[in-house]
C-alpha cells in the first residue's frame, strides 16, 4: 500500500508559492509606471532609468561589490585552510574549540557580531592606531569573519567526500605534499571553491546590520542605502534593483550548478 | 633528553598544520572571540560623554596602584526595566513560534523533495536555495508591498469580497512572523533534506512489510531517525531569529520590539554603548544553551556518519 | 646438480645465501591501542610475485601501505634493495602502488595520468613521451590515451592504473586487491595476464588479496596473515598441502579436521587416536611427544571411496551420505561418520550424474593414505 502523495505535494506547492510570489510581484511591479508600487497603471522601464541615474546608489553598489569580491577571495583562502584543518589534520589539540569558533559565526546574531567588531576596532585604534577610521577595510574584515565559516562548511563537505587514495597515489608517484595539494586536491575541490566564493560574495553584498556598525562616514554600502530608502516606504526604484539582483543571481546559480554537474569528477563512489 | 630531529615529512606536516589550523584559528580568535571579550569589558563600564563614549575599566593611579571599576548597573537596568524584559521575552517568543512554523511547513516540503523522483530533486532543491541567494533585505521589503493597508493582499481580499475594509497586518506581530518564516524557511529545509535523503528507504519497506501502516511507519521510523535534522534546522532558525533586527524593524510595529532593535536603538540613537554591550551579553547568554545543543548533535551526527 | 642450481635461482628462498630484495624486520604498526601489524618479519626476493593473503582487518593492507611509505611503522625497519627506507617519505621511495580503487586522477586523461609520475621526477619531455608510449603499448591501451577515467570500463581503468604505476620502473610494485573491482569473468582472465606481465618485465610484485584462489593462481609465494601477524609463508603448493596450523588449513580451501592425541610414533609416521573410535596413521616428519593433542587435516579431494573396508584398518572410516552438492565437474558429499562429525569428500564426476553410484542415505566407506594429509598442533 503506497501512501497518498497529493497532500505532500500540496504543501510543497504552497511552500514554493510562499517563497516565490513576493519576488514575482516585486519584479512585475518594477515595470509599473505609477510611483504607487501596488497600483498598476501601465508598463514602463523608467524606474530602471532612474535607478541608473541615482549616483548615491551606484556609488554604494560599487563599494559593496568591491567589498564583496575582496571578502569572497580571502574567505575562500581562510575557509579552505580551516576545512583542510578539519578534514586532513584529524584530532589536533584544540579541535573542539576550533570547530566551535567555526560554527558560532554561522548562527551568531548580526547585532552581536557588528557591535563586538566595532568595539574591537575602536579599542584597536586607541591602542595601536589601526585601523585609522572605518570603511572598506573594517567592513571587509567583519564580513570575512562570518563568510569564512560558510566557505569552510562548503569546502569541508567536498574534501570529506573526496577519495583519499587520489592524494596518496600522487604522493606515491613522487609528488611532494604541496604539489599534491596544488595539482590534485585543488582542481578536484575547485567547484566547491567556486560556490564558496559566490556564497561569500552574496553574503557580503547582502549584509546590512554588521556593515552599519563597522562602517564610517563616507562608506555607505548598498544595503544601507536600500534600508534607508525602504524605511521611507516602498519605492519603484528598489523594485527595479531587486529585479536586477534576482536576474543576476538566477543566472549565476544556474551557471554554477551546471559547472558543478559538468566538471564534477573525483566524487566518492 | 634531546628531542629527535624531525625528518622531512614530519616537518612538512607540522608546517601544514601551522598554516591550516593556525591561520583560521588566529583570525577567529582575533576577530570573533576577542571582540566578545571586549563587549563583556564594556558592558561593565559606564557611559560617558567622551570618545569613545564609555569609562575605562581600570585606571593607573600615580602610586602605581590599579583601580578596577566594575559597573553592574547596565545589567541591573536590563533586569529591572520592564522594557528590556519585554523585548527579551518577545524575541524568544517570536523565535520559538517561527521555528515551529518553519518546522511545520519545512518538514513536509523537505520530505516531499527527498522522496520525489530522482530527476526532479536537484531542481526542487535549487528552487529552495535560490531565494537564499537573493538579497535578504529586498525580500523583506517585498512583504511591505504585500501586507500594507493598500497592498496586494488587502486589495486581493477586498476584490474577492472576503473582507470589507483593509486588514491591519503590517506593523503587527503577524507581519513579523510571516517575514521571519519566509526568510528562514530554507535554513530549516536544507538540513532536513540532507537528513531525509540519507534515510534508508528499505527501513520503511521493512516497516510496511512487518505490517506497519504508512502513517505509523512515519511516526515510528522516519520521524525519530530525522531528529538530528530537526534539531539542526531548528537551531539554525531559532538562534539567529532571537537577535533578528531587520525584519521586526521593517515589518513590525512599536509593540513588537525585539532585542536586536533595542540594542540598535541604544547604540545608534542613545549612544549608550555600555548598555548596548550589556544587552549583547545577555543575548549571548541566552543563546549559549541552544548553541551547545546544536553543536553536540552535529558532532554526534558526524561521528555516526563516518 | 644442474637441477639444484636451477631450483635455487627460481626459488631463492630455498637458498640460505640469497640476499632478500625486500626485508621487513620486526615491523609493528599501532593505531591507538590496536595492533594493525604486529611484529612482522618477512624476506621477499627479486622477481617474486608475492601475495599477502588474509581476511579483512588482518593487517595486509597496512603492511602494503607501510612498504609504500603511506604509513610509518611504530617499530621495526624496512629495507628495499639494501637501502633502509623506513624514514623515506612515499614520494622518494623507489616503490609504486596500484590502488584498489585505481585512484586515477579524474581531471586528467589516461596519458596525463601515466605521465604524472615521470613529470614529478623531471624526466625530459622526449624521454617522457617515449616512456608513456611504451607503457600504453605494454598494457595495450594506446588507443585510449585521450580518454578521461570516467570514460573507461573497469578493465581499462585497471590497465591504465597499472601503466601509471609501472611508468617509473619501480623496484617494487605494490598491488592492493588488483582484481577486486573487476567482475568474476574478467578477474580470471586478468589473473593470467598479470602473471605474464610480471614475468615479462621482471619487476617484483607484492599484492594484497582476500581471495585465496587469486593468490594461489598468481603467486610465487603467499604469506597468510591473521590479526596483524604472519601465520605462514610458503609457495601455493606448500600452503595448500602442508598448512602449518588449523587457521591456514581452514582459510585455504576446505579441510576435514580430526581432533585426537598422538598415541604412537614409528619413524616418520604417527598414530593418532581419534574420538571416532578409529586410529589414524599419518606421515609426520617433525617429532611429537606422545599424548600431544593434534588435528589431522585431510583435504576433501584426498579422500577416496574405500573398496575393501575392514573394521580394524587405519585411515578407514564409514558413514552415511547426508548431503550432495553437484557442481558439474565435481560433487561434494557430506558424510556423517559420528553423532557430531561430518566428513566432506569431493569426487570427480567421471561418469554422467545419472550413473553416479552414491545417493542420499547410502552407507559408504572412505580412506586416505598417510601422506595425503598433515598433523597439526597449532
Amino acid at each position: 500500500m503506497k501512501p497518498r502523495r497529493w497532500p505532500l505535494y500540496t504543501v510543497l506547492a504552497f511552500g514554493y508559492a510562499f517563497l516565490y510570489v513576493p519576488v514575482l510581484l516585486l519584479i512585475v511591479y518594477s515595470f509599473n509606471e505609477s510611483r504607487l508600487v501596488t497600483v498598476w497603471t501601465g508598463f514602463s522601464t523608467k524606474w530602471y532609468g532612474e535607478l541608473l541615474r541615482n549616483q548615491q546608489l551606484l556609488d554604494a553598489a560599487w563599494l559593496s561589490i568591491r567589498i564583496a569580491a575582496t571578502n569572497a577571495t580571502f574567505a575562500v583562502v581562510l575557509g579552505t585552510l580551516a576545512a583542510n584543518a578539519l578534514v586532513r589534520h584529524g584530532r589536533f589539540r584544540g579541535r573542539g574549540g576550533f570547530e566551535l569558533l567555526l560554527t558560532a559565526p554561522l548562527v551568531m546574531p548580526d547585532v552581536i557580531i557588528g557591535l563586538s567588531l566595532l568595539l574591537l576596532f575602536v579599542a584597536m585604534q586607541q591602542t595601536i592606531g589601526w585601523p585609522d577610521g572605518r570603511g572598506f577595510t573594517t567592513i571587509t574584515i567583519a564580513h570575512l569573519t562570518f563568510s569564512m565559516a560558510y566557505v569552510a562548511v562548503v569546502v569541508r563537505a567536498r574534501l570529506a567526500q573526496m577519495d583519499r587514495s587520489l592524494e596518496e597515489a600522487a604522493m606515491d608517484l613522487g609528488a611532494r605534499p604541496l604539489t599534491v595539494y596544488l595539482r590534485i586536491t585543488l582542481p578536484l575541490i575547485a567547484p566547491a571553491l567556486l560556490s564558496g566564493w559566490l556564497l561569500a560574495f552574496t553574503l557580503s553584498l547582502d549584509d546590512l546590520v554588521i556593515a552599519s556598525f563597522v562602517s564610517g562616514p563616507g562608506s555607505t554600502t548598498l544595503p544601507m542605502v536600500v534600508y534607508s530608502s525602504v524605511r521611507m516606504g516602498v519605492s519603484p526604484q528598489i523594485n527595479a534593483l531587486a529585479t536586477l539582483i534576482v536576474l543576476f543571481v538566477t543566472v549565476a546559480v544556474i551557471v554554477v550548478t551546471l559547472a558543478l554537474r559538468g566538471g564534477g569528477g573525483g566524487r566518492a563512489r | 633528553m634531546a628531542a629527535p630531529v624531525p625528518n622531512r615529512p614530519v616537518r612538512d606536516r607540522r608546517l601544514s598544520r601551522i598554516v591550516n589550523v593556525g591561520l583560521p584559528y588566529l583570525w577567529l580568535g582575533l576577530f570573533f572571540l576577542l571582540p566578545l571579550g571586549i563587549v563583556l569589558r564594556i558592558s561593565l563600564a559606564e557611559p560617558a560623554l567622551a570618545q569613545p563614549p564609555y569609562t575605562a575599566l581600570w585606571e593607573w593611579l600615580e602610586s602605581g596602584m590599579v583601580t578596577i571599576q566594575l559597573n553592574f548597573g547596565n545589567f541591573m537596568l536590563v533586569w529591572a526595566d520592564d522594557l528590556y524584559l519585554v523585548a527579551f521575552l518577545n524575541s524568544l517568543r517570536v523565535a520559538l513560534v517561527c521555528t515551529l512554523l518553519c518546522l511545520l511547513l519545512g518538514y513536509p516540503m523537505a520530505y516531499a523533495i527527498a522522496t520525489a523522483p530522482e530527476r526532479w530533486r536537484l531542481l526542487l532543491l535549487m528552487l529552495i536555495v535560490l531565494p537564499f541567494w537573493t538579497s535578504f533585505l529586498i525580500r523583506v521589503y517585498a512583504w511591505i508591498g504585500i501586507l500594507k493597508a493598500n497592498g496586494f493582499l488587502n486589495n486581493f481580499l477586498l476584490w474577492l469580497g472576503v473582507i470589507d475594509e483593509p486588514l491591519a497586518i503590517l506593523h503587527t506581530q503577524v507581519a513579523v512572523y510571516i517575514g521571519v518564516v519566509y526568510s528562514y524557511l530554507p535554513f530549516m529545509i536544507l538540513p532536513l533534506y540532507a537528513n531525509l535523503t540519507r534515510l534508508d528507504r528499505s527501513l520503511l519497506e521493512a516497516a510496511a512489510d512487518l505490517g506497519c501502516r504508512p502513517w505509523r511507519a512515519f511516526l515510528r521510523v522516519t520521524l525519530p531517525l530525522s531528529r538530528a535534522g530537526i534539531i539542526a534546522g531548528s537551531m539554525l532558525v531559532f538562534i539567529p531569529v532571537v537577535g533578528e533586527f531587520v525584519i521586526p524593524d521593517l515589518l513590525g510595529g512599536p509593540r513588537t520590539l525585539m532585542v536586536g532593535g533595542m540594542l540598535w536603538t541604544e547604540f545608534f540613537s542613545n549612544k549608550d554603548w555600555p548598555l548596548a554591550a550589556a544587552l549583547a551579553m545577555v543575548l549571548l547568554g541566552l543563546l549559549v544553551v541552544p548553541f551547545v545543543l546544536m553543536q553536540r548533535w552535529q558532532q554526534r551526527a558526524e561521528a555516526r556518519g563516518s | 646438480m644442474a637441477s639444484a642450481i636451477d631450483r635455487r635461482s627460481l626459488e631463492p628462498w630455498q637458498d640460505p645465501q640469497a640476499e632478500p630484495y625486500v626485508r621487513i624486520e620486526r615491523v609493528t604498526k599501532k593505531f591507538g591501542d590496536i595492533y594493525a601489524v604486529d611484529d612482522v618479519s618477512l624476506a621477499i626476493f627479486q622477481g617474486e610475485f608475492f601475495s599477502l593473503l588474509g581476511g579483512s582487518g588482518c593487517g595486509k593492507s597496512t603492511l602494503l601501505r607501510l612498504l609504500a611509505g603511506l604509513e610509518s611503522p611504530s617499530a621495526g625497519r624496512i629495507h628495499i634493495d639494501g637501502v633502509d627506507v623506513t624514514d623515506i617519505p612515499p614520494y622518494h621511495r623507489p616503490v609504486n602502488m596500484m590502488f584498489q580503487s585505481y585512484a586515477l586522477f579524474p581531471h586528467m586523461n589516461v596519458e596525463q595520468n601515466v605521465e604524472f609520475g615521470l613529470k614529478q621526477e623531471r624526466m625530459p619531455r622526449r624521454e617522457r613521451a617515449e616512456r608513456v608510449a611504451e607503457m600504453l603499448d605494454l598494457l595495450k591501451i594506446t588507443e585510449l590515451r585521450q580518454r578521461q577515467p570516467d570514460q573507461l570500463s573497469g578493465g581499462q581503468r585497471q590497465r591504465a592504473a597499472l601503466a601509471r604505476s609501472l611508468a617509473k620502473h619501480p623496484k617494487l610494485l605494490l598491488l592492493d586487491e588488483p582484481l577486486g573491482a573487476l567482475d568474476k569473468r574478467l578477474r580470471e582472465h586478468t589473473q593470467f595476464e598479470l602473471v605474464n606481465l610480471q614475468e615479462r618485465i621482471g619487476t617484483t610484485f607484492i599484492t594484497v588479496t582476500h581471495d585465496q584462489e587469486e593468490a594461489m593462481t598468481m603467486s610465487t609465494r603467499i604469506a597468510v596473515m591473521d590479526a596483524g601477524q604472519i601465520i605462514q609463508v610458503d609457495t601455493p603448493t606448500g600452503i595448500y598441502e602442508y598448512p602449518n596450523s588449523r587457521f591456514v588449513a581452514e582459510f585455504i580451501g576446505s579441510v576435514n579436521l580430526f581432533e585426537g592425541k598422538v598415541m604412537r610414533r614409528d619413524g616418520d609416521e604417527v598414530l593418532v587416536e581419534s574420538p571416532l573410535g578409529r586410529s589414524l596413521q599419518m606421515h609426520c616428519p617433525h617429532p611429537l611427544a606422545l599424548g600431544t593433542p593434534v588435528a589431522v587435516a585431510v583435504r576433501p579431494e584426498k579422500i577416496k571411496l574405500c573398496m575393501d573396508f575392514r573394521a580394524d584398518a587405519v585411515n578407514q572410516i564409514a558413514g552415511v551420505v547426508e548431503d550432495i552438492a553437484y557442481l558439474g565437474d565435481v560433487s561434494i558429499y557430506h558424510v556423517r561418520v559420528g553423532p557430531e562429525k561430518i566428513v566432506t569428500m569431493t569426487l570427480a564426476n567421471i561418469q554422467p550424474r545419472t550413473e553416479q553410484a552414491l545417493t542420499w542415505g547410502q552407507e559408504v566407506a572412505m580412506e586416505w593414505s598417510p601422506t595425503s594429509g598433515v598433523v597439526l598442533t597449532d
